[in-house]
């Protein structure tokens, strides 16, 4: 696991100065993603070590931001008065891009079945 | 017993000053969310990060802790998040394996999917009066959190409310996604997998993994999808709307 966190490291490293010297409009780990992914799909495979950080990342995501969104209670006031217009934004918004998402999907793929 | 009290004092000074608090606190609310979530079946009501981000918030109230000095300490967690961001780099991948053919129809629906996400949030905050603040920070909203947080550092908007609103969306996505799927009669597991992550990301995918395996695949499919494609084309989007 620690040889997967080490890899997974440097292609954040890379990914930053990525960012920072060729396409300052991406996020650093967003590049670090897309460099990672492109490897792996040039290689063919990912290593256990690599497979296993992932996973632990992946199951506990909503821990790492939990100190960036406690911030919220900075904002609570503006909230406050905003709670309406924020609230159905937010409510039509995922119901409408559900919607989309699946008609779309329904229409271009076309059977509607679980055959692949 | 009058020396008892600057005694308990000078330890709670010496506490709250180190991080060791900050990341105490941080990863006990958030066991006792996991706990919640994991006692109610997965409830997408008793979402972990919720509950954690209220509990802070009431210690943080009671101990009267500013919020900046509890990030001082929280910041170690919050560090990782680009690096989660780059180890999304193998569900990905992973997902890849499984499309064979449908990398078409699906992008398709990903793009349509995600300009109805921005579009609808971003216009009916604008029509009710929302500040400008609160309407940058919904741009990202449907996309995953820490990819969210690092659109909004570009958007220069805050990646707090961007990650406040991309846990609701999680929440509300996960809630009404079943509904409004059976409304619509769909029949096909992977369509409303992929529906599911693209609205709703890791918070729908955890939702459509507990429902049906293969849905599950496709919403973290989806949702890595959505991640990349979201981090390229919001930041062009947003200056194009505006």
């Amino acid at each position: 696991m620690i040889s997967g966190l080490v890899q997974i490291l440097l292609w954040q490293g890379l990914g930053e100065l990525v960012s920072h010297f060729l396409i300052p409009i991406l996020p650093g780990p967003v590049l670090g993603l897309i460099l990672l992914l492109v490897f792996l799909i040039l290689k063919g495979h990912a290593n256990s070590s690599l497979l296993a950080i992932s996973d632990a990342f992946s199951q506990h995501l909503g821990l790492l931001f939990i100190p960036a969104a406690v911030g919220v209670i900075l904002f609570l006031p503006q909230l406050k008065a905003h709670a309406l217009a924020v609230i159905t934004a937010l409510v039509v918004s995922v119901v409408l891009t559900i919607t989309t998402t699946a008609v779309i999907l329904r229409l271009i793929a076309g059977k509607n079945s679980n055959d692949p | 017993m009058i020396r008892e009290q600057p005694q308990i004092a000078d330890i709670w000074v010496y506490l709250s000053g180190s991080p060791l608090f900050a990341l105490v606190v941080t990863l006990a609310a958030y066991q006792l969310g996991n706990l919640l979530y994991q006692r109610t079946n997965k409830n997408p009501f008793a979402n972990p990060v919720a509950i954690a981000v209220v509990l802070i918030a009431l210690v943080l109230y009671l101990t009267d802790m500013p919020y900046q000095k509890y990030f001082e300490g929280a910041q170690f967690v919050h560090f990782l998040l680009g690096t989660a961001t780059v180890a999304l780099a193998v569900p990905i991948y992973k997902g890849f394996s499984i499309l064979k053919t449908r990398l078409i129809p699906v992008t398709v629906a990903l793009v349509c999917g995600g300009v109805v996400s921005v579009a609808s949030a971003v216009g009916i905050a604008t029509f009710m009066g929302a500040d400008a603040a609160i309407i940058g920070a919904l741009y990202p909203k449907s996309v995953t959190a820490p990819i969210a947080m690092g659109i909004a550092e570009r958007l220069t908007v805050s990646p707090t409310l961007t990650a406040v609103f991309a846990v609701v969306t999680g929440i509300l996505g996960a809630i009404l996604g079943s509904f409004i799927l059976n409304l619509l009669g769909m029949k096909a597991w992977w369509q409303r997998g992929f529906a599911m992550g693209v609205a709703a990301h890791g918070i729908g995918t955890s939702r459509a993994f507990s429902v049906h395996p293969e849905a599950g695949l496709y919403a973290s499919l989806a949702m890595g999808m959505h991640g990349i494609l979201g981090a390229i084309l919001i930041p062009l989007l947003s200056l194009y709307i505006r």
